[in-house]
C-alpha cells in the first residue's frame, strides 16, 4: 500500500508530533500533581503557555491527519473494467428494485472514492482529546482556580499517555481499512473475485465511510464527551466545596455537552435506519446511550434546585455517575457484541 | 395587590414549586428506572448471545425489551400529561385536568386499546404544548415556569414540544416517509428549543441585532 498511500511519512511525521506532544504534557501533568496537593500554586503561567502549546500541537496533529486522509481520497478508487461495471450496474439496478435505500449505480467516469471521515478507529480518541484539550484550556483561563486546573491538566496528561500507550493513530494507521481494501489494490484478482470483493467494499463505503451522517453524528458526541469529562472535574470539586463559580462553569459545559449529545443521537436515528433497517432497537450500544441520556437529563433537571443543599450534593454525584455511564457507555462497543461492533 | 392577595399568591407559587419539585424528583426516578432496564438490556443481549441468533430471536428479544419498558414509558408520558398543563393551569384546575386525561385514557385504553389511551394523553399533551408555546411566544405573563426570561421559556417549551412529538413519532414507526419528517421536526424544535433555552442571553442578542439592521 505504501506505494499508493505515504502511509511511512503519515507516521513518521505524525509519531514526531505525538512525541512533542507527550513531553508537553508531562511538564503540564508534573505541574498538575504538584499544585493538586500544595496550598500556595507555583508554576501557574508557564503551564498556561504550555498548554497552549499542547492545544496547537493537538491542531497539527489533527491537521496531519485531515492531509491524509486526503491522500487516501485521491489514491485508492475503486475502478472497475468496462464491462464488470456494466454489469455490475445490470445487478444494482435489479437489486435496488422494491429496496428503500438503494446502493448509487456505478458511475465509470467518476469512480468511487474514499472519503474517509477523521474520527475512525484510533483517529476517534485523538479527536475526542483534542476536544478535551480545547475545552480544558478554555476552563483554565475562565477560572483562575489552581486547584481546579491542577485536575484539569492531570485529565489531560491521562488522555495523552492512553493516546501514546494505547491508541496512536499514526503507528499503523487504519488498520482495519488498510486490511479490508489491501486485496482490492495489491493482489491479482479474476473478474469473478473483482466483483465480489467490489460487492463487499461499495455497500460499506457508502453506508459507512462515506455515509454523510458519519461527519455529524460520531464528532457530536465526542465533543460530548469532553463536555462530560469537564462537568465530571466540577462535580468533584462541588462535591468537596460549595463553590458558584465552579458550579456555573460546570453547568455551562453540561448545557453545551447535553446540546451536543442529544442531536448527535438524533441525527444517528435516521442513518441507523438507512443502514441496519429497524433490526437496531434495543442494540447494546443503543441501550447504553439512552441510559446515559436519562442520567444526564436528570442532572440538568435536578440542577435547576441546586440551591438546595441536598439538591447540590445529589446533582454533583450525578454529574460524576454521568462520567462513569458516559465510560461505559463507551466500552460497551467493544465488550457487547451488536450492530455497533460491526462498523 | 393587598397583603392578604400577596400572601395568598406567595402560598400558591410555593405549593407550585413544590409540586415542580416533586414532578422532577418523579421524572428522574422513571429515567433512572429506564437506565436500569437498558443496562438489563445490554447484560441480557450479551448473555444470551442474540447477536448470532436468527432474526425471529431478535425479534422476541425486542418485543420482550419493549413490554418491560412500556410501563416506565407510560408513566413518562403521564408525567408529561401533568408537566405541560402546568404551565397553563392553577394547582386545583391541574388536578382536575390530571383526573379528566386519568379517566379519558383509562376509558380510550379500555375501549380500543393501551396503545389509542396513551395517543389521547399524547395528542392532549401536544394541544396543550402548542398553546403554550404560543403563549411564550407572545410572552404571556400567565404561564407558571421555573425560570424567568422570554427565550429560556420559548426555549423550554419547544424542547418539550420535541420530546411529545418524539414520542408519537415512535408509534408512526410503520409509515417510514411521515415517520421521518415527523422525526426531522422533532430534532429542529429540540435544536432551537435548546439553543433557545441554554444560550437565552445570546439568542435575545441575536434577534436584537437583526431586528436592529
Amino acid at each position: 500500500m505504501e506505494d499508493l498511500v505515504p502511509i511511512n511519512l503519515f507516521t513518521q511525521v505524525g509519531n514526531t508530533l505525538l512525541w512533542v506532544l507527550l513531553v508537553v504534557t508531562v511538564f503540564v501533568g508534573a505541574s498538575g500533581t504538584v499544585n493538586l496537593f500544595r496550598t500556595a500554586p507555583v508554576l501557574q503561567r508557564i503551564t498556561g503557555h504550555l498548554f497552549i502549546l499542547l492545544t496547537f500541537v493537538f491542531l497539527a496533529g489533527f491537521s496531519w491527519i485531515c492531509w491524509f486522509h486526503y491522500q487516501v481520497y485521491l489514491s485508492l478508487p475503486l475502478e472497475l473494467p468496462a464491462n464488470l461495471a456494466e454489469y455490475l450496474n445490470r445487478q444494482l439496478e435489479m437489486m435496488n428494485r422494491g429496496a428503500e435505500y438503494g446502493l448509487p449505480l456505478y458511475n465509470p467516469e467518476a469512480p468511487p472514492r474514499y472519503l474517509l471521515p477523521l474520527w475512525l478507529e484510533n483517529e476517534k480518541y485523538y479527536f475526542w482529546f483534542m476536544c478535551y484539550a480545547f475545552m480544558a484550556l478554555i476552563g483554565h483561563f475562565r477560572l483562575e482556580h489552581p486547584r481546579l486546573r491542577a485536575a484539569l491538566h492531570i485529565l489531560m496528561a491521562i488522555q495523552v499517555a492512553i493516546l501514546f500507550l494505547a491508541a496512536n493513530p499514526f503507528t499503523d494507521p487504519l488498520p482495519k481499512f488498510f486490511s479490508a481494501v489491501e486485496p482490492w489494490f495489491t493482489q491479482d484478482l479474476s473478474m469473478g473475485q473483482r466483483f465480489g470483493l467490489f460487492m463487499q467494499l461499495y455497500p460499506k463505503m457508502v453506508f459507512y465511510y462515506n455515509a454523510e451522517y458519519m461527519w455529524f453524528h460520531p464528532p457530536l458526541l465526542f465533543l460530548s464527551y469532553a463536555c462530560i469529562t469537564m462537568t465530571f472535574v466540577t462535580s468533584i470539586f462541588m462535591l468537596a466545596r460549595r463553590e458558584l463559580a465552579i458550579e456555573i462553569m460546570g453547568y455551562d459545559y453540561a448545557k453545551l455537552g447535553f446540546f451536543m449529545l442529544t442531536l448527535g443521537m438524533l441525527l444517528g436515528y435516521p442513518w441507523a435506519l438507512k443502514a441496519w433497517g429497524p433490526n437496531w432497537w434495543w442494540d447494546p450500544k443503543v441501550c447504553s446511550s439512552i441510559m446515559l441520556w436519562a442520567i444526564y437529563s436528570t442532572y440538568l433537571h435536578t440542577r435547576l434546585y441546586a440551591n438546595k443543599p441536598f439538591m447540590w450534593y445529589f446533582s454533583s454525584i450525578l454529574g460524576i455517575i454521568c462520567f462513569l455511564a458516559m465510560i461505559f457507555t463507551f466500552i460497551s462497543s467493544f465488550f457487547f457484541p451488536g450492530e455497533h461492533t460491526l462498523v | 395587590m393587598s397583603a392578604q392577595q400577596m400572601e395568598s399568591e406567595h402560598k400558591i407559587l410555593k405549593r407550585a414549586g413544590s409540586l415542580d419539585y416533586y414532578l422532577i424528583l418523579a421524572t428522574a426516578g422513571v429515567l433512572f428506572a429506564i437506565s436500569v432496564i437498558c443496562v438489563y438490556g445490554m447484560l441480557y443481549f450479551k448473555f444470551a448471545s442474540l447477536q448470532q441468533l436468527p432474526a425471529p430471536a431478535k425479534m422476541a428479544y425486542m418485543d420482550t425489551m419493549n413490554i418491560v419498558v412500556a410501563p416506565f414509558v407510560i408513566i413518562l408520558i403521564l408525567l408529561l400529561g401533568i408537566c405541560v398543563p402546568k404551565r397553563l393551569l392553577p394547582a386545583r384546575q391541574l388536578n382536575w385536568f390530571g383526573a379528566v386525561l386519568a379517566v379519558a385514557c383509562t376509558g380510550v385504553s379500555f375501549l380500543l386499546g393501551i396503545k389509542a389511551g396513551l395517543i389521547v394523553v399524547l395528542a392532549a399533551s401536544l394541544l396543550l404544548q402548542l398553546v403554550v408555546l404560543g403563549m411564550a411566544a407572545a410572552g404571556s405573563r400567565h404561564l407558571h415556569f421555573e425560570k424567568s426570561g422570554y427565550w429560556v421559556r420559548v426555549g423550554s417549551s419547544l424542547i418539550h414540544l420535541g420530546l411529545i412529538l418524539f414520542v408519537l413519532d415512535l408509534l408512526l414507526y410503520r409509515h417510514p416517509f411521515l415517520h421521518l419528517v415527523l422525526f426531522w421536526v422533532t430534532t429542529g424544535a429540540s435544536v432551537l428549543g435548546m439553543l433557545c433555552c441554554f444560550y437565552a442571553q445570546t439568542a435575545a442578542n441575536v434577534v436584537r441585532k437583526i431586528r436592529q439592521q
